[in-house]
């Protein structure tokens, strides 16, 4: 039986109606861009511009441009995959994961969720595809006719079996994404006024018409690909973390990784969630429709994985004195205390201590505060992987090859550059597209049980 | 191919009784009492999932499950079958003297297209179910059926009181009532 309920609180505030919903949410799409806005927007493009600079630089002088080495040969480049790579992960698991717990609360997130997904895959992209070295030669991590050459791909390599992966994650992403997006669109098709708007809305809406019987298959799919999208997330991300594991470099080796790197995972993204969300709420004006409710729900779950990626590094710790390798244990030694001993600590301090201040209620209810820590969480995520990869690199069986390594000038060019892709693909999302999902707010408006 | 077959149009319909609302309980309400006096019920416009109303017109449990297991089953015969083709048939490469028949390691790839053809069978055969393709037009009732306002629509046959039905949805709180004859609208 379907009642009010007396006891939730409600997630939507403010008493607000369907058109209410429709004329908050579709504001930004159907006005001109604000004064922040545009200068959001126009600070992306100089980083999308950094990204341009360091990639032409890459490809037309090669990627000697970048600092990696013969010992240290993934530096920052397979360290920006794996951390935009971990955000993408967090955003159809965020939406996935809450929908099929029924979690009502995710409707206000999961729609810049699943966005920063796809444009996160993007992003992660970039950094294996131009390591490459000899890009128009990409296709060939491809399954492709013999013709190419005498042999196949590799079906026992983890490299190959994450080009299956991020494809397939890209690809379902990208349909769970759109099919929400369209009941949508529509909305903001028979609200725009201009005919190419119309045009375009129109076009995308597919007909859209809210009949009866295709939401009862809208919900049916969304369910279906939420249930499939679950055990992706969780496969693509084990799939990256056995790219570590399969290997034979101390401080890699290790079974805890595919666990470890999914928590790690829906952390950062979670983190980047609280970044965007923050910001949007206030901005937009949608703090009636992403409450402290849906914050302070949003850090528990950070400081619950943050709490599990922290105990994996201490387990990593206690594993490698308890195997009695040397190799093991002098590669963590050397983390803690070596000469990327501040990468460590740095990555140690925001993703296991600084995570804690969340078990306070003022913490997990104060946007500001949430958003500095939402910083913190990605900063520390970043140097949680240039840990695993450099400080494991740098240091290998043999004392004669041993090096240091830092990024060079387009190394960080092409990192920063990422954030102008993302930000630039987010802003453009922010004002052609709901940022929140209207049709299952509307849905959400009664508070019924 | 139902997708551009102009006849399913509602403009192309002969005649068809509309009534607005823009409360769900009372929506949910008048199609009780509608599919309770025998009338047929066209189909219901909401711009948000109202739960149980498909199930109080009647509407078919959606195959869409069953697609999903097909399709799933299909992407997981490809991609064993090219893997035993690439790896066991055409060109077996001794990995470390490995075994190259069935082994774990091909579990990844054979997860990941099993996935992908799940999803995109079931993503097709949605869009191709619901009449959903890029660029048709939509056959909108009212303008605001996607924004706040639901909307019953009752295909007119031989033997239907018309004047019946009109009370019925105005008695359970329809904010307006329509006819469309021809696809010309007029408020009644």
């Amino acid at each position: 039986m379907i009642h009010d309920s007396l006891i939730r609180e409600r997630l939507v505030t403010g008493d607000k109606t369907a058109a209410d919903v429709t004329r908050d949410i579709a504001r930004p799409i159907l006005n001109q861009p604000t004064k922040s806005w545009k200068i959001g927007f126009t600070l992306s493009l100089i980083f999308l511009g950094i990204f341009g600079i360091s990639l032409f630089n890459t490809i037309w002088t090669g990627i000697g441009v970048w600092n990696i080495n013969k010992t240290v040969m993934w530096g920052w480049d397979i360290t920006n995959f794996v951390f935009w790579v971990g955000i993408g992960h967090a955003g159809t698991l965020i939406s996935a994961v809450l929908l099929l717990f029924r979690q009502k609360w995710r409707m206000s997130i999961n729609r810049s969720a699943e966005a920063m997904t796809i444009f996160a895959v993007v992003c992660a992209a970039m950094f294996p595809v131009f390591h490459m070295g000899r890009v128009w030669v990409g296709y060939w991590a491809l399954p492709l006719p013999n013709a190419f050459g005498s042999l196949w791909v590799n079906f026992n390599s983890p490299l190959l079996w994450d080009v299956f992966a991020i494809s397939t994650y890209f690809s379902v992403s990208l349909l769970f994404w759109y099919i929400g997006l369209i009941p949508d669109i529509a909305t903001i098709r028979d609200k725009v006024k201009t005919k190419t708007a119309k045009f375009w809305y129109g076009f995308f809406s597919m007909g859209w018409t809210g009949s009866t019987r295709t939401w009862a298959r809208y919900e049916l799919i969304s369910l279906i690909l939420a249930g499939l999208s679950t055990p992706l997330v969780l496969s693509v991300h084990t799939i990256v973390s056995t790219d570590f594991a399969t290997s034979i470099v101390p401080g890699w080796h290790t079974t805890i990784f595919p666990p470890y790197f999914v928590a790690g995972a829906i952390f950062s993204g979670f983190g980047m969630v609280a970044t965007l969300l923050v910001v949007a709420r206030k901005v937009m004006n949608y703090e009636n429709y992403i409450t402290i409710g849906h914050l302070e729900a949003m850090t528990k779950i950070i400081m619950v994985t943050g709490s599990i990626v922290g105990i994996a590094y201490l387990t990593e710790f206690f594993i490698a004195w308890y195997s009695g390798v040397e190799y093991e244990q002098y590669a963590f030694i050397n983390r803690a205390t070596g000469p990327y001993w501040w990468a460590y600590w740095s990555m140690m301090s925001c993703n296991l201590l600084a995570p804690q201040v969340f078990w306070f209620k003022w913490a997990r209810t104060t946007p500001w505060f949430i958003f500095i820590m939402s910083i913190v969480v990605n900063v520390g995520m970043w140097f949680e992987r240039f840990v695993i990869i450099v400080t494991s690199l740098h240091r290998d069986y043999l004392p004669s090859s041993w090096v240091m390594y830092s990024g060079s000038l387009t190394e960080i060019g092409l990192f920063l550059g990422t954030f102008g892709i993302f930000f630039t693909c987010f802003f453009l999302f922010a004002k052609y597209m709901p940022v929140i999902n209207m049709a299952e707010i509307k849905s959400i408006l009664r508070n019924r049980e | 191919m139902g997708i551009l077959d102009k006849k399913l149009s509602l403009r192309n319909r002969s005649k068809m009784l509309v009534g607005i609302w823009e409360d769900e309980d009372k929506l949910v309400e008048a199609t009780s009492a509608l599919v309770h006096d025998g009338v047929h019920i066209h189909d219901i416009y909401t711009p948000y999932p109202v739960h149980g109303l498909e199930r109080i017109i009647g509407a078919r449990r959606s195959r869409l499950a069953r697609v999903a297991f097909f399709c799933g089953l299909t992407g997981f015969i490809l991609m064993t079958t090219m893997i035993w083709y690439m790896y066991v048939l055409d060109w077996p490469v001794n990995v470390g003297n490995k075994p190259v028949r069935f082994t774990p390691s091909w579990i990844p790839v054979m997860f990941e297209g099993t996935v992908l053809c799940t999803a995109y069978g079931m993503g097709f055969f949605f869009f191709w179910r619901n009449r959903l393709l890029l660029g048709v037009k939509n056959d909108l009732l009212d303008d605001r059926q996607t924004d706040d306002r639901m909307v019953i629509a009752i295909e007119c046959v031989e033997g239907m009181n018309e004047s019946d039905v009109l009370n019925t949805m105005k008695s359970n709180g329809a904010v307006e009532l329509r006819e469309l004859i021809n696809g010309v609208q007029t408020t009644i």
